[in-house]
């Protein structure tokens, strides 16, 4: 069976692309040409949009209220910065909260849910329970709000008043409720990673003499990983947004440091501010993920096997 | 039907509130009896033309409104929302009331309702977003804890600032425990007071900051499991007042009622009727 290499060239991993579609020959100077008139149109194209957003904004009857209430420039400060002696607490402090919970989710996520996607790749009859459990706890976390399991946890589990379980800081009653959460969605991620791995992979490494643990981790769970990293980071960006939830629970994060500058002084400005601490760490992270997946569109197209 | 009772016994308290007003004196319910002038209801500038559209957040707490039904007129705000519209020349049945969160209350854009009245404490920088009117009650923070924890006995100001606090994001409680204890461990801010009380029951946090009144209902009603009020911190000249949209030219006629309640008396008998039995707390320092 191993023998017949044709049986590999399913795996789109190891088929080879056709060269890249951009053909370099004679009419340079014409795609020249169009490149500048595209560069042109799409230049006048988005400064009309923005134009009638500007003019749309700028004009509203209410604009000087909302410019007021979410754009002032001193509350601006206030909110990044803090004010120890009017109760305000720095966003920049905050964000710490904010990167300090998603790294270490992000760890144990990985993990948690790379247990929960193997569990459901096991086979036979003795494991079925184990099976069930997995699919039950996908089924659950990624069926409820993430925002109720905060509470469920942060409330929950210190009026249960057990020793040692029920006195941990506030952080970990929200870390456990990302973690637990995003694992049910990150598991089905790797499940999809793993079956995208032709099956042919598997029968042969197995004919290799591999186990069916060892074909797992030195066959399928490399190429499952690969092919993953996109919608995984996708998963993070969120979850990097979702570490404000944790708010609920009292801790002051960039959300709840933005609403204490809100509430107390009635303006919206500190919910500006946070959105744009966040948009710091959620765009790079979603250019990274784009320049990921363009190099792998350009690996596979190069034939080149990763 | 269950309206029409409700509407009654509403009618049934305020004509013995009435009564009760008469016999206290006879010079305040001639002053009762005047109308305020150019305030009458057909000359004012409404939401909704004939009623006085009042907003409060849902739940709305014990002792400033009972049984979270405004529309009863009992509790200390409850009972003013109804002295004011009375003040005006309202009848009990024009007084509407409609629910608003206490976040977005003073939101930009128009308002759907004439005023809010929600224990909101008056301050300058708050009047850049919102119209407030007089203040109806001056507000003293109080200080509640749980049985058993050291700050019953040990609240000394330099004690005070070694316990971990909670309190509702943005009110002026909050900024209390960061501007006058200024506490070593940052304080656990929370959405809503029912999610503080909750952690001061689990003990998650040691104490909690919320008006005096607030205070004294969560501990003697049993809200604060084994609640303890520490005490009350003296007054910081902070009254709460009723949010208009910015610049809404109704404030001025709800100030000439409030002023008159104020003269007359009404707002001190209701303080007394309402929350009385909440405000005799020893005072301390922060």
């Amino acid at each position: 069976m191993t023998s017949d290499p044709g049986r590999f060239d399913d795996s789109p991993l190891l088929v080879a692309g056709g060269p890249p579609s951009n053909s370099l020959g004679g009419g340079r100077r014409h795609s020249k040409l169009q490149g500048r008139r595209a560069v042109a149109v799409s230049v006048a194209s988005s400064v009309v949009l923005l134009g009638v957003l500007a003019a749309l904004f700028f004009f509203a009857p209410g604009s000087a209220q909302v410019r007021q209430t979410f754009f002032n420039i001193p509350d601006a400060r206030t909110a990044f910065l803090g004010d120890p002696r009017g109760g305000i607490f720095s966003e920049l402090d905050a964000l710490l909260i904010n990167i300090e919970l998603f790294l270490t989710a992000e760890v144990l996520i990985l993990i948690l849910a790379m247990v929960i996607a193997l569990i459901r790749q096991l086979t036979g009859p003795v494991t079925f329970p184990l099976r069930m459990i997995a699919i039950a706890y996908t089924d659950f976390f990624r069926g409820v709000p993430l925002l109720l399991v905060v509470y469920a946890i942060g409330f929950g589990v210190p009026a249960l008043n057990l020793a040692g379980v029920s006195t941990q800081p506030v952080w970990v009653y929200g870390l456990a409720a990302l973690v637990l959460s995003y694992s049910a969605y990150v598991s089905e991620v790797y499940r999809a990673g793993i079956d995208s791995v032709h099956p042919s992979q598997v029968a042969a490494a197995r004919s290799l003499g591999l186990s069916h643990g060892q074909a797992m981790r030195s066959v399928v769970i490399p190429q499952a990983v690969r092919r993953v990293i996109p919608p995984l980071l996708n998963d993070f960006i969120s979850l990097q947004k979702d570490t404000a939830l944790v708010a609920v629970l009292g801790i002051i994060e960039v959300n709840r440091a933005a609403g204490i500058v809100s509430s107390t002084d009635f303006n919206y400005t500190g919910y500006t501010v946070g959105a744009f601490l966040f948009l710091l760490l959620t765009v790079p992270m979603a250019r990274f993920t784009d320049w990921l997946i363009a190099r792998d569109r350009r690996r596979r197209q190069a034939g080149v096997a990763h | 039907m269950k309206r029409e009772l409700l509407a009654s016994s509403v009618a049934a308290v305020l004509v013995a509130a009435a009564a009760a007003t008469a016999s206290v004196s006879i010079q305040s319910t001639t002053v009762l009896a005047k109308a305020i002038s150019g305030c009458a209801p057909s000359q004012l500038h409404l939401y909704r033309a004939g009623q006085l559209t009042v907003a409060t957040d849902a739940p709305a707490y014990t002792p400033w409104f009972e049984k979270n039904q405004p529309r009863n007129g009992k509790g200390y705000e409850g009972a003013v929302a109804y002295a004011v519209a009375k003040a005006l020349g309202f009848k009990q049945s024009q007084v509407h009331w409609t629910i608003e969160s206490f976040d977005s209350s003073y939101a930009p854009g128009p308002k759907t309702f004439d005023f809010d009245i929600n224990e909101i404490t008056i301050t300058a920088a708050r009047a850049k977003a919102v119209t407030f009117s007089e203040g109806y009650y001056n507000d003293r923070q109080a200080l509640i804890t749980y049985k058993g924890s050291p700050l019953v006995t040990a609240h000394s100001p330099s004690q005070l600032k070694t316990y971990k606090y909670g309190d509702q994001v943005g009110t002026t409680s909050l900024a209390y425990i960061e501007q006058q204890i200024q506490p070593t461990q940052t304080p656990a801010v929370y959405n809503n007071p029912n999610d503080a009380v909750s952690a001061l029951s689990d003990r998650t946090i040691q104490g909690f900051v919320t008006d005096a009144p607030t205070a004294q209902y969560m501990a003697s009603s049993g809200e604060v499991k084994h609640g303890v009020v520490v005490g009350q911190f003296p007054s910081n000249d902070q009254a709460y007042g009723l949010l208009f949209h910015k610049g809404n030219p109704l404030v001025s006629c709800v100030n000439r009622a409030i002023t008159q309640l104020k003269n007359n008396g009404t707002l001190t008998r209701l303080q007394k009727k309402w929350l009385g039995i909440y405000t005799s707390i020893p005072t301390i320092q922060p």
